[in-house]
């Protein structure tokens, strides 16, 4: 469960690691592009983060290196840069996702999930939680081996909280992750309140304890364990 | 007006005006020479008339060679009348219609009585040399003419090619952001105005990378900041040892932090949209636009229980415009047709040919109507806004030359974008 990073700006980069080694990963750190170069094969990665403003050099062709090395990594581009062509051209580049700075960490190890299940598992995978089996592939959710029926936004809601267990996902990193341009500057996050709500309904409706635990009004944390 | 047509028209009615006057002088010339050539003929027939009328040969006077008329008649009172030229009508029997004729009259004194002689000459001969040279110049004029007209479409085209060749370039500019640079030029009007064109297309393309790469480095120098303080606040969310007012703390730093972020992201997006950098067109139905983004707010909608209406006038109605942009445009008018609204109201949505209305209630505006679309000008009852929207959609409605009017009417805000074509 390796990943490398490669970010020049420590807070950050310490920020990533911290949450993703709770999550279980074990990161590389590259500060510049000739740093990554070197570690670029040291490690069979299941995802590779890459910023794209590097000092030494463009992180884009780190991504293109990395593609010639038919390196089987997924990877991720986190940048600053936010426009379409840029994105398209870090897609191009061969990079799976593309992630706009500044990002949850929530969001990024859904995302990091969802990328090394791409490539490592080929999809197939099937994500557990307690009672709850999710087939990410086929967009079906059971509990109890019993397929309960989820919207689409629900199902999402619910894995990027699977992929956060026991970690506080704010309802921001909900909206944003869920609706994107269309998540803030609405006023409120009640919308996302509703929509959690529903997806506690029907999982409860099928038998599945509450995992959900609300923290503060902040944002919802999800465990098996519910004594906070 | 085309150059070629301007000059082209230039040339025409300066010719016309110039042929014309000329044309009369011409004609009043040629008239007065033949007219005078007349009278010396006539002055010469009279010399010898009165010969004849002396030898007392009046009988043969009549068949003297160029005399077409004459009339010799006995004057009683001894008055004197001068010599004097004179034009007239006659009637001619033969052909059955008036002719005009030049005629002499002098007196004379033959064996002490004194005659008053006409002689008569006919002007027709004159008359027809002088239609028949006007024609012959009116139709050379008019091959002159039509020959300065083909031949400066000719000039003009080979002496313009250059020029138009430059504005071929421009117009790429604006797209590509290449300097225009053109071969060198023979003529020196036009060379300079490459030496121009170049100079200042260099200048503006340095000045559109400066401005490009600073946009991205500050969004760039703010972002890691941000992203830096968003990170860190989520990590410290996650401590299991904290207590509801540190957790309050951090839920204002990380509420402040994301708004913080979306401004910014919004800043430049509306420096970019002011820098033109949205250039792809395509064909945007508008209706399709509307349900697709009404879907997007699907929850918005829901949540506040606003109802919508669709009036869709005009289907098939349809922008060429980048598709970011148009996301952009319809994205911020929906967006406040709901922020806007009150629990429970309507937003009506109406496509008519060529302009599209969106209505919604509210209570009416707290500030002056005028600033609705400048920047951080904003309804203060509502947090978590920064009034950029409005300006965002002004500024592509500015990009596009789309009007855009906004009218408040019976609880209602209507905004009404016209798509000029």
């Amino acid at each position: 469960m390796q990943i490398l990073i490669v970010e020049d700006e420590a807070s950050l980069m310490e920020s990533m690691v911290s949450y993703l080694e709770i999550e279980g990963f074990r990161c590389e750190k590259a500060a510049d592009y000739h740093t990554a170069v070197c570690v670029l094969d040291k490690h069979d990665y299941i995802c590779m983060l890459i910023d794209l403003n590097l000092p030494g050099g463009d992180g884009l062709e780190l991504v293109k290196l990395a593609k010639e090395n038919q390196s089987e990594s997924g990877i991720i581009i986190i940048s600053a840069r936010n426009t379409i062509e840029q994105r398209v051209e870090g897609l191009e580049a061969g990079a799976d996702d593309y992630l706009v700075k500044p990002f949850h960490l929530s969001e990024l190890v859904a995302r990091v999930h969802s990328v090394a299940r791409r490539t490592r598992m080929k999809g197939g995978e099937v994500l557990s939680f307690g009672v709850i089996n999710v087939h990410p592939e086929e967009h079906t959710c059971f509990v109890n081996q019993k397929q309960i029926d989820l919207t689409r936004k629900e199902l999402d809601m619910l894995m990027l909280l699977m992929a956060n267990r026991n970690r506080v996902v704010t309802k921001e990193s909900i909206a944003d992750y869920l609706w994107g341009e269309y998540g803030g500057g609405y006023g409120s996050y009640d919308f996302v309140y509703t929509h959690l709500k529903n997806l506690r309904r029907k999982l409860q409706d099928a038998g599945c304890p509450d995992y959900v635990q609300n923290i503060y009004g902040i944002g919802y944390k999800f465990s098996l364990d519910k004594s906070p | 007006m085309k150059l070629l047509t301007k000059s082209s028209l230039l040339i025409a009615t300066l010719s016309l005006f110039l042929f014309f006057f000329m044309g009369i002088i011409f004609f009043q010339v040629l008239k007065n020479m033949s007219i005078s050539d007349l009278n010396r003929e006539l002055s010469d027939l009279k010399e010898l008339v009165v010969d004849y009328l002396d030898d007392d040969m009046a009988y043969e006077v009549e068949a003297l060679p160029g005399i077409d008329s004459l009339s010799v008649k006995a004057v009683v009172s001894p008055e004197r009348v001068e010599e004097t030229f004179g034009d007239t009508l006659m009637y001619d029997s033969r052909e059955d219609q008036f002719k005009t004729y030049r005629y002499i009259q002098f007196m004379t004194d033959i064996e002490e009585e004194v005659f008053l002689v006409k002689i008569f000459k006919s002007t027709t001969p004159t008359d027809q040399l002088v239609e028949r040279v006007t024609l012959m110049m009116t139709l050379m004029v008019i091959l002159f003419l039509a020959g300065i007209f083909i031949l400066n479409r000719f000039i003009f085209a080979s002496l313009w090619k250059d020029f138009f060749e430059a504005i071929e370039k421009l117009k790429q500019f604006e797209t590509s952001k290449e300097p225009v640079i053109l071969g060198e030029q023979d003529i020196e009007e036009f060379e300079e105005l490459r030496q121009v064109l170049e100079l200042m297309t260099r200048r503006l393309a340095k000045d559109y990378k400066e401005l490009k790469e600073y946009t991205d480095h500050t969004t760039h120098e703010l972002q890691t900041p941000l992203a830096v303080i968003k990170s860190k606040t989520e990590l410290l969310i996650q401590s299991e040892n904290l207590g509801a007012s540190e957790m309050k703390c951090l839920q204002a730093i990380n509420t402040s932090v994301n708004q913080l972020s979306r401004l910014n992201s919004t800043l430049t997006l509306i420096t970019r949209i002011e820098n033109r950098q949205f250039t792809e067109k395509e064909k945007i139905k508008l209706t399709e636009l509307l349900d697709r983004h009404l879907e997007l707010l699907d929850e918005h909608i829901d949540l506040r229980k606003i109802k919508v209406e669709k009036r869709y006038r005009d289907e098939g109605l349809e922008l060429l415009m980048d598709q970011g942009l148009a996301d952009l445009l319809i994205a911020n008018l929906l967006k406040n047709a709901i922020v806007h609204n009150i629990e429970g109201g309507a937003i009506v949505l109406e496509t008519r040919p060529g302009s599209l209305l969106i209505k919604n209630d509210g209570p009416p505006l707290e500030f002056n109507q005028e600033e609705l679309f400048t920047r951080f000008v904003r309804d203060t009852r509502r947090s978590g806004n920064f009034g950029l929207g409005l300006s965002l959609v002004k500024k592509v409605c500015e990009t596009y030359n789309f009007l855009i009017d906004y009218s408040y009417d019976n609880q209602q805000h209507m905004f009404k974008v016209t798509f000029l074509d």
